[in-house]
């Protein structure tokens, strides 16, 4: 069995075939990792595979995290559980990387599909390789070198409030204080240069006043949403993505009202944001 | 001739008294004149009995008179500018703008008196460009700096057509004014600082950037120089005449009355505006 990449858009995505993750060998482990670097969020259909064989399967690209504050399940605690009926405000449909608050963010995480609503919740990934590159020379020149801060408590209080969040705000707030990173970062694998705000935890750009950080911020926040940078994925059960979380955001359409689950496990990273 | 300079706010506009305007001026005095009008950018000549022609000649003492690029039929002289008015919403000059920055060489600056008044309202609003620039971070002010921004008339002029203001053929005006590219930033040639010069009126892309990212600059100046801060509000009355930098400064009138009111502009010849970058044609 080879593993086949067909591409789903020109700056992001791919549908791989020819992979069991049931039994993930090193081997296709590492061709993974390669093809990550190139389509950073790859899409593995037809995965029908129990919570320890996504642990097992995700514990080849690195070690696993337990998520901050979501839900997860019992064993394995690594894997996380999105259950939802009301997506509307936990937080997913806003454009984000994952846990951007931390001082060392996710490496990437693979999502499963276990059940799905009858239509709906998609998920669309964009490049932020692509979003950077779009950038005018000068509005890179002029980014380039500045720091912005990620804060998780927006996003946690609206967690709370949508009963996404398990853990007491107050340890989550004392444990992860509002965090620096710069706002062009440079892939630690491949040296491209990617934007790293969020609107889910991006909250200020340091090195201007507030009004300009405000303009600047709402312009990339817009800017993320281009299409061109995306790639929307449609589930099945048992459908598995696998993404780059440095260089990528995602938004989890909410239009739905029928229950989803899907299991998540996040591969920790061992990279600190950096522009160099 | 001495003349007595009474600062309105810490960061522009000064009442000036005790100076005939209609009478003979030195040329001493009008270079006192002039550099009071770099440090304050607006000066509000009051207590002053005049009349048309003493308002044209003392504006010819700064320069050549520039007429009015879109002129009014008032049967007076081409020199002035006449802006009568009873409803005013709309006109353009309620926005934040500075004097006919859509040509090669808008004016170094404008002369107002206000002839018929409302029993109420209808103030002029003034803003400082340097102190504009100066709030800028150092990062947006270095980006600024290497801009270059186009300036048109079409956009304000047809609005003003639309909305019943101006009988102009707008593509006669438009054919005759080809948009312009001044810098974002120009160095003032007098005083060398330097002053934020886009707006809301004519400022309609700036050169070389994809339009998201035009947009949301132009769109954060055009509010970044409403600021208070970098104001002063002057209250007519039909004895004052204003004389302001058209370089450094933008104003608004407050279209805030009902009733008729009579302006007169007469505007001096500016030289091209330089910035820190060269324009680009």
């Amino acid at each position: 069995m080879s593993v086949v990449a067909e591409p789903l858009s020109r700056h992001i995505g791919a549908e791989i075939s020819g992979v069991s993750l049931a039994d993930l060998s090193s081997e296709v482990a590492r061709e993974l990792r390669d093809l990550l670097q190139k389509y950073h969020v790859l899409f593995l259909r037809d995965q029908p595979i129990t919570p320890h064989q996504l642990a097992d399967a995700a514990r080849q690209f690195g070690p696993l995290e337990v998520h901050a504050f979501a839900r997860h399940l019992d064993d394995p605690p690594e894997v996380g559980v999105l259950d939802q009926t009301e997506p509307n405000k936990d937080g997913a449909n806003n454009w984000h990387t994952d846990s951007t608050f931390q001082p060392e963010p996710p490496f990437g995480s693979m999502l499963q599909a276990v059940q799905l609503p009858s239509v709906g919740g998609d998920t669309t990934w964009a490049s932020m390789i692509a979003a950077f590159d779009a950038l005018s020379p000068l509005m890179q020149e002029t980014l380039d070198g500045l720091t912005a801060m990620h804060d998780v408590r927006g996003p946690l209080l609206r967690a709370v409030a949508g009963g996404h969040a398990v853990q007491g705000i107050d340890d989550v707030i004392a444990e992860w204080p509002p965090r620096e990173h710069p706002v062009v970062c440079r892939h630690p694998e491949t040296g491209q240069r990617f934007l790293y705000v969020n609107s889910n935890f991006t909250t200020r750009i340091n090195e201007v006043t507030e009004a300009e950080s405000d303009a600047l911020l709402h312009f990339l926040f817009q800017h993320v949403r281009t299409p061109e940078f995306q790639v929307r994925f449609r589930w099945n059960e048992g459908s598995v993505a696998l993404w780059d979380n440095r260089c990528t955001q995602h938004y989890a359409s909410a239009d739905y009202d029928e229950r989803r689950i899907m299991h998540r496990v996040t591969i920790a990273g061992s990279w600190a944001p950096s522009a160099n | 001739m001495d003349f007595d300079i009474q600062p309105m706010t810490a960061t522009l506009g000064a009442e000036i008294r005790g100076i005939d305007l209609t009478a003979e001026i030195d040329d001493p005095t009008i270079a006192s004149i002039r550099q009071a009008l770099l440090d304050h950018l607006v000066l509000v000549f009051r207590d002053q009995e005049m009349e048309t022609e003493h308002h044209i000649a003392f504006a010819k003492r700064f320069g050549e008179i520039k007429r009015p690029p879109v002129a009014t039929n008032h049967g007076g002289p081409p020199e002035v500018n006449v802006i009568d008015q009873d409803d005013p919403r709309g006109e353009g000059a309620d926005a934040w703008h500075a004097d006919n920055t859509y040509t090669m060489q808008p004016p170094m600056g404008s002369l107002l008196r206000v002839l018929k008044l409302p029993s109420v309202g209808g103030d002029t609003s003034f803003a400082s460009m340097y102190a504009a620039y100066d709030a800028l971070s150092p990062t947006i002010q270095n980006l600024c700096d290497q801009l270059v921004a186009v300036h048109d008339v079409t956009r304000s002029l047809s609005r003003a057509i639309d909305r019943g203001h101006s009988t102009a053929n707008l593509a006669e005006v438009t054919a005759a004014f080809p948009p312009v590219e001044h810098p974002v930033v120009i160095v003032h040639p007098e005083t060398g600082r330097r002053a934020l010069f886009v707006n809301v009126n004519s400022t309609v892309r700036i050169q070389g950037m994809p339009p998201a990212e035009s947009d949301m600059l132009l769109r954060y100046l055009f509010e970044h120089v409403k600021a208070q801060e970098f104001q002063v509000r002057v209250r007519w009355d039909t004895r004052s005449l204003v004389f302001l930098d058209n370089r450094c400064t933008q104003h608004y009138a407050v279209p805030d009355y009902r009733e008729r009111r009579v302006l007169h502009r007469v505007a001096v010849e500016g030289e091209r505006p330089v910035g820190i970058v060269k324009n680009a044609s």
